[in-house]
């Protein structure tokens, strides 16, 4: 059966390599977004580590070098700005940190193992930022005072983090790395230190919900001793019932504080709202432009299916007067078209099993990748069959007699 | 002979409307996102009000510097700027202006948000921008650090509801300022005039930044003519090995170029952003598009294909009188280049909702698609490709059926 249908198909493969191609095309295009869709939603049902309700974001844009003219010391010290902020009634928390979640800039790292090099990304909070951002401590505990005298760089890490570096093993109190990391710079820092590991956080997913879970790693950053400069930006937990008033206060007090700096004052919840749009238009233009085209394909389709069809009425209506029955055209029309779509599927498999062996999208897990294909490829089956639903209908409605003194 | 092929080909359009119908929508929907995404690039790169003068604009946009171990990649400093890129030959006048900054302000506890940009004087006199009231900043304004302010139609919408703004103040930043000028809104991808505040750059409070190599700086220069950049590039080119640096340990290499904003895009999306390559990015953008062009010539190639057969008749008496393969080529591809500009034509007047539909979404600020003959001439270069690619193969096919055959009926 199937050696026969590749015959005919074979017969016609001028007129079908045409249709295959289209096949290919298509399956390549809808293979590219659906895989975008199916990892956005795999990483969206991933938990996401910290809680984003009630919590405002001050950005601290410190122009200048806020230095003392003698060099004792910052102009505007971390303690200052603290003591400013939470003077007010309406905040019930207050935290700084190096990047804030769902904003634009993020730092990476990356550190030694066993030879092997690891990428993270990392962020400097304070001792309070766990309890104001609701983080979930599984192992050992959040920085706090008694790392003021820690001759290590204290470090929490996250669960991701400590299976890649640690397996199964208890990463508490383990130094990081197998060398110390390679100088930073910052020239007024003190020197580098070992890392230590003394907690590990479940997650924290600094860019969001859409953006793949990654290594992730926090240093301490200080705010108790006068020289400690103040962080790039707050998070601020607001009590129940703040309104958007509060930020004009607050950003009133702020200015005073440091009359040539600038403060930008946002919920964490427009963020959020901001970096779903950024994440999702692209996106969403890229679907409605695949949508177009694969129903443009479908309408193709179903035309020439169609076209080849009354093409053949002698070859159909002499198997009528033969004495296939309506169901067996049936299949021999849609059987074809299964074949020829195999072909235009087949060659397109080829060209993306390359690119996991290629390493072009490590990013992406295998199984958002299998699943992915499995679905591409489940779809286009799918509406190939539904153009094909038209034609052969068409098909078994030849009468024997009509077709065979066509000419 | 053009008008009987125009006629055949309106017949056969109306035998088979379904066919018609599939061809007219692939074709139409293909143009839409090709002059849709034309519209967005000429939104950001062609020459529109404020922007009338581009083709004798140059910028210097973005600056490099380099040591041993470190690189830092960015916008220019005032330092910068004010010593290496003043008294260029050939340019006529030259601006040198703050990158626009996202700032609060408030009115009555709400929050405005708004994007101030610090310029000098001869900024106004290189942009066109539309004033609603008042009038530019001077250059008087900007050696007396005078606190005064235009702003756009938005922000007078915001500040003072509508009634007119000259005279009155505002507080951005902490800072008031008098505003002297209302001008129309001035779209955000227009990324080197865009602002809705504008102000004197010597009222930044930042004290140092007049010395800085880096900083949030760029400058326009206006040269006389577009003949005259490649002057202008080679002299700013030839001032950059002499750049003092403060600390030659940390940073002894400068890169920079006065470029065009097309140039500038294709230095950013360069490997390491020393050299900028705009033909590479041409390139890539017109390979992109021919990515996306390929399924629906495809498809349109399988449709006509498959109806060679409706044509077999007509080809065999052609045939049979005497017309060549080349006649017939010729017929079939003009009638698939009808076929693409009437759907081009659709196409047209189906983009046009669509960019009023992006412009009210909000999704870029400010954004106004004009609709000028560039756009128009796109589309049409295009649908004229489109109908080109698409109508060659079956055309060829077409005509070579074989006439004795082909007046049969036709085999396969």
């Amino acid at each position: 059966m199937i050696k026969h249908l590749l015959k005919m198909v074979w017969n016609r493969k001028r007129t079908n390599f045409f249709i295959i191609l289209e096949i290919f095309i298509s399956f390549l295009v809808l293979f590219a977004v659906i895989m975008s869709g199916v990892y956005y939603t795999d990483n969206y049902r991933q938990p996401l580590g910290f809680n984003y309700e009630q919590i405002w974001d001050v950005n601290i844009h410190q122009q200048g070098n806020n230095t003392r003219a003698d060099k004792s010391g910052p102009l505007v010290s971390a303690k200052q700005v603290f003591l400013a902020v939470q003077e007010f009634d309406e905040v019930a928390g207050l935290a700084g940190i190096g990047h804030a979640p769902y904003g634009g800039s993020r730092s990476t790292g990356a550190v030694t193992v066993n030879g092997r090099e690891i990428l993270y990304g990392f962020n400097r909070a304070t001792d309070s930022f766990k309890d104001v951002l609701g983080l979930e401590v599984r192992r050992g505990r959040w920085f706090s005072p008694e790392d003021d005298a820690a001759n290590y760089r204290p470090v929490v890490i996250n669960q991701k983090f400590s299976r890649e570096v640690f397996g199964d093993e208890d990463p508490l109190g383990k130094l990081l790395g197998d060398s110390p990391p390679a100088p930073r710079r910052a020239p007024e820092g003190p020197r580098e230190r070992e890392m230590r590991v003394i907690g590990v956080i479940s997650d924290f997913r600094q860019h969001g919900e859409f953006a793949a879970p990654e290594n992730f790693l926090f240093e301490r950053q200080s705010v108790n001793l006068p020289q400690d400069r103040p962080p790039a930006e707050l998070l601020i937990k607001v009590r129940p019932g703040t309104t958007a008033a509060f930020e004009e206060k607050l950003g009133r007090r702020l200015q005073t504080l440091a009359q040539d700096w600038s403060f930008e004052i946002e919920p964490l919840s427009n963020m959020r709202e901001s970096s779903f749009k950024a994440h999702l238009a692209p996106l969403l233009a890229a679907g409605l432009v695949a949508g177009f085209l694969i129903i443009m394909v479908a309408l193709g389709l179903t035309g020439v299916l169609w076209q080849n069809v009354t093409q053949r009425t002698q070859e159909i209506g002499l198997r009528r007067a033969a004495g296939a029955t309506t169901q067996k055209i049936h299949t021999q029309i849609l059987g074809e078209l299964l074949v020829i779509a195999s072909f235009g599927l087949l060659t397109g498999v080829l060209v993306i099993v390359q690119f996991p062996l290629l390493d072009l999208i490590g990013f992406i897990s295998s199984k958002v990748y299998l699943y992915s294909l499995l679905l591409s490829l489940a779809l286009i089956y799918l509406l190939t069959m539904i153009c094909g639903l038209y034609p052969s209908r068409l098909a078994t409605k030849v009468q024997p007699a009509e077709a065979l003194h066509y000419e | 002979m053009l008008k009987n092929y125009l006629k055949i080909a309106f017949k056969v359009f109306l035998r088979r409307k379904f066919f018609t119908f599939i061809s007219l929508f692939a074709i139409s929907l293909t143009l839409v996102v090709l002059m849709v995404a034309t519209a967005l690039f000429d939104h950001v790169f062609g020459a529109q009000a404020p922007e009338t003068k581009l083709d004798r604009t140059l910028g210097i946009y973005m600056l490099q510097l380099r040591g041993e171990h470190s690189q830092m990649t960015g916008t220019p400093g005032y330092g910068f700027l004010d010593r290496y890129a003043r008294r260029l030959p050939q340019v006529e006048k030259m601006s040198i202006f703050e990158q626009f900054n996202y700032k609060d302000a408030y009115r009555n506890g709400e929050k405005i948000k708004l994007f101030l940009k610090r310029t000098d004087g001869e900024f106004w006199e290189i942009f066109d921008f539309k004033f609603l009231e008042g009038g530019p900043l001077t250059a008087e304004d900007e050696q007396r650090a005078n606190f005064v302010a235009v702003i756009n139609e938005a922000t007078r919408q915001k500040f003072f509801d509508q009634e007119p703004a000259v005279g009155k103040t505002i507080e951005v930043d902490g800072q008031r300022f008098r505003v002297i000028g209302v001008v129309a809104n001035v779209p955000l991808l227009r990324l080197i005039p865009f602002a809705d505040v504008w102000v004197p750059t010597s009222t930044s409070n930042v004290k140092d930044y007049r010395t800085s190599l880096h900083g949030p700086y760029q400058a326009v220069l206006l040269a006389r003519s577009q003949a005259d950049f490649p002057a202008i590039k080679a002299e700013f080119a030839s001032r950059l090995p002499g750049v003092e640096f403060p600390d030659p340990r940390e940073f002894n290499q400068a890169f920079s170029g006065a470029e065009t904003l097309f140039e500038f895009v294709s230095r950013m999306l360069s490997n390491d952003q020393r050299e900028n390559h705009p033909t590479r990015l041409l390139a890539a953008l017109v390979g992109l598009i021919i990515l996306f062009m390929v399924l629906p010539t495809v498809n349109l190639i399988n449709i006509n294909v498959s109806r060679i057969m409706e044509r077999a008749s007509e080809i065999g008496v052609r045939k049979a009188f005497g017309a060549s393969s080349w006649t017939l080529v010729g017929q079939f591809v003009v009638e698939n280049v009808v076929l693409t500009l009437l759907g081009g034509l659709i196409g047209l007047l189906l983009s046009l909702p669509i960019l009023r539909l992006i412009e009210q979404s909000g999704l870029i600020p400010y954004a106004e698609f004009h609709f000028n003959h560039r756009i128009f001439l796109y589309g049409l270069v295009t649908a004229v490709f489109f109908g080109l690619f698409s109508g060659v193969y079956p055309a060829w096919k077409m005509s070579r059926l074989h006439p004795v055959e082909a007046l049969r009926g036709g085999v396969r």
